[in-house]
């Protein structure tokens, strides 16, 4: 990412570095061409000049009339661009001249331009009748620092300008494709908290849901408790009574108050499941609890289901060894009833220091757990059965068979006790129940 | 501007043709026998002048010559275009085959043939005299007066390079 970034900044750049060196180079030849043409331009131009002196000083070099000579260099005077002018004589000597910076040779020179130090100086003829009477020199600068220096100021410019803006360009390009990329990161980081935030919501939804159906069916089993209490009690006095008078009245108390049991063990589980049953809570460690209960659990599960344990865990929890007990059977049985054919129950223990809230957890303190988990290899559970699971009454089984409050009263007793339970499943891929019970210290000093 | 125009300062053409000057004639006539040859390059004569189109240029002097062999040495010097040729006449009836008269003298001037004017001749006179160029001193130095009108009037074309050097130039008075 970062080497990809690095190129992406790097290339404009080196673009436009390229581009102000090809912009400069060009600029710097365009300058020289330039200079060349201006050079020989002037060299025309002084030429010109010289010519036309040579030719309208004729008569002055051939009569020697030093006056009229001077009078025609000084009408030269009026061109800035020259810095010296001069006549040679019939003798070769110089009759009339100015000069405004440098001295002029004393006696003619050859016939020609020559360019040294900035400046031409052309010499011409004066001739008469195609014989050199005399000479004219002219010295001109070849351009001026000045006109130079602007040129040379403009080019710089424009080439400073052009770099700038493939410069600005170049970066403001890396900027957007830069910004563009923490865009698409931050679009995606987004979309991910979007994902986990409704997922948090759909379990503090479930989580409430269980609670006020928790708080209601609580509170009418605890009330319900008290009135199969009564009943019980009339029942047990109406058998006194009638006990001896009608014996075929006790046939039928016996039926009710077995009915009453029956009703009195579902009031129990759904206040179970309301974490409102009373529990009495001591220090055990539920390998050793589970361990105990093995011959139990087989002889629960049947001949077809065969129990694997795996039982490392050795913190200590609190909890109600009796309800852990039960819960612990339930769910045995209901991996059993998971695969009617027969199949591997895996029950394991395992010390767990979680730093995370397992998947579907809220609530979740981060700390020492004591984790149990029953795998079975049955058919599993779709994402929909899976999700209602610990809804009460909620069941799979076929009517009258189940309950609908097993999973529901393992996950409010394991609530009730300060732990979690969650549920891993898919079609076809078994079942895993996970309880993670707090750690206990104080029984391990 | 034309009166304020300096010539030739006397003393550097006397370098020039101090050679030439032999003790019997001044400097001035030095200098006024090398202004006769230089005449030549400035001055056209229509094609009537010459007998044949090669033909030499003839000066000529008319009355007492006061130049000698500098006049020759000053004609001698004078290269390219037509041969120079200095002519001595004897007679003024000879006038009309000469390019270039010096006329020394006023009698001189006045000898000539009546028609001379009409001639393509360009007459050269001291100061005052009937010449269409009349030499004058200006301070120390020689110049030259020219009758433009003159000139033009016997078909001779004066170079303005030359007109630019006179001291004075007399002008057609109003041109048609």
């Amino acid at each position: 990412m970062s080497g990809t970034g690095k190129q992406d900044v790097n290339w404009p750049v080196l673009a436009a570095l390229v581009a102000a060196a090809l912009l400069l180079v060009l600029g710097l030849l365009m300058a020289r061409y330039e200079d060349e043409i201006y050079t020989a331009q002037q060299e025309r131009d002084v030429g010109e000049q010289a010519q036309i002196l040579a030719a309208s000083i004729t008569a002055a070099v051939s009569f020697d009339d030093e006056g009229a000579a001077q009078e025609y260099v000084r009408a030269l005077t009026v061109n800035p661009q020259l810095r010296a002018a001069g006549v040679y004589g019939q003798r070769g000597t110089l009759i009339a001249h100015f000069a405004r910076s440098g001295a002029l040779p004393a006696t003619a020179p050859e016939p020609g331009t020559q360019i040294a130090g900035g400046s031409m100086t052309i010499t011409v003829p004066v001739n008469q009748d195609g014989h050199a009477i005399g000479a004219v020199i002219l010295r001109a600068d070849t351009e001026s620092l000045q006109r130079r220096v602007t040129r040379y100021a403009g080019l710089i410019l424009l080439v400073t300008m052009g770099a700038l803006v493939i410069a600005v360009l170049s970066l403001s390009q890396a900027a957007l494709i830069r910004r563009a990329r923490q865009l698409t990161e931050v679009n995606t980081r987004l979309q991910v908290e979007m994902g986990e935030r409704q997922k948090t919501e759909d379990a503090l939804r479930q989580s409430q849901k269980m609670e006020a159906i928790g708080q209601l069916s609580g509170g009418i089993a605890h009330d319900f408790n008290n009135l199969i209490m009564i009943a019980k009690g009339n029942l047990r006095l109406l058998q006194r009574k009638l006990g001896t008078t009608m014996p075929n009245a006790a046939h039928h108390i016996t039926q009710a108050d077995e009915a009453l049991d029956r009703a009195t063990s579902l009031t129990q589980r759904v206040l179970a499941f309301s974490r409102r049953q009373p529990l009495s809570p001591q220090p055990v460690r539920l390998s050793e609890l589970i361990a105990g209960i093995g011959e139990l659990l087989r002889h629960s599960v049947g001949e077809r289901t065969t129990i694997q344990t795996s039982l490392d865990a050795q913190w200590w929890t609190l909890c109600d060894v009796n309800q852990m007990e039960n819960v612990i059977l339930n769910l045995a049985i209901n991996a059993r009833d998971a695969m009617p054919g027969g199949g591997t129950l895996v029950i394991a223990t395992r010390d767990a220091a979680l730093s995370h809230a397992p998947a579907d957890v809220t609530d979740f303190t981060p700390g020492d757990y004591v984790l149990v988990s029953l795998r079975d290899s049955g058919e599993g559970m779709s994402e929909d059965v899976r999700r209602r699971a610990l809804d009460p009454f909620f069941t799979t089984k076929p009517q009258g068979k189940g309950t609908g409050l097993g999973l529901s009263m393992a996950f409010g007793f394991v609530r009730q006790s300060n732990g979690h339970l969650a549920i891993e499943s898919a079609p076809g891929a078994g079942t895993t129940i996970a309880i993670y019970m707090p750690r206990y210290r104080e029984s391990e000093s | 501007m034309r009166t304020a125009r300096l010539v030739c300062a006397v003393v550097l053409l006397a370098a020039c043709v101090a050679g030439a000057v032999s003790a019997d004639i001044s400097l001035e006539y030095a200098i006024r026998a090398a202004y006769l040859a230089k005449f030549a390059p400035f001055i056209e004569w229509p094609d009537s002048a010459f007998a044949t189109p090669g033909a030499a240029i003839n000066i000529c002097i008319l009355g007492s010559d006061p130049f000698g062999a500098a006049l020759d040495r000053a004609a001698a010097s004078v290269t390219g275009g037509r041969p120079l040729l200095v002519r001595r006449l004897a007679s003024p009836e000879l006038a009309s085959a000469c390019q270039i008269l010096y006329l020394a003298n006023n009698e001189a001037a006045a000898s000539l043939p009546a028609g001379l004017s009409e001639r393509p001749v360009v007459t050269v006179s001291e100061a005052g005299g009937a010449g269409m160029i009349a030499f004058v001193v200006d301070g120390n130095h020689v110049r030259f007066d020219i009758d433009d009108d003159a000139a033009q009037h016997s078909g001779i074309h004066i170079s303005s390079k030359l007109l630019s050097l006179a001291h004075a130039v007399k002008h057609k008075a109003a041109a048609p």
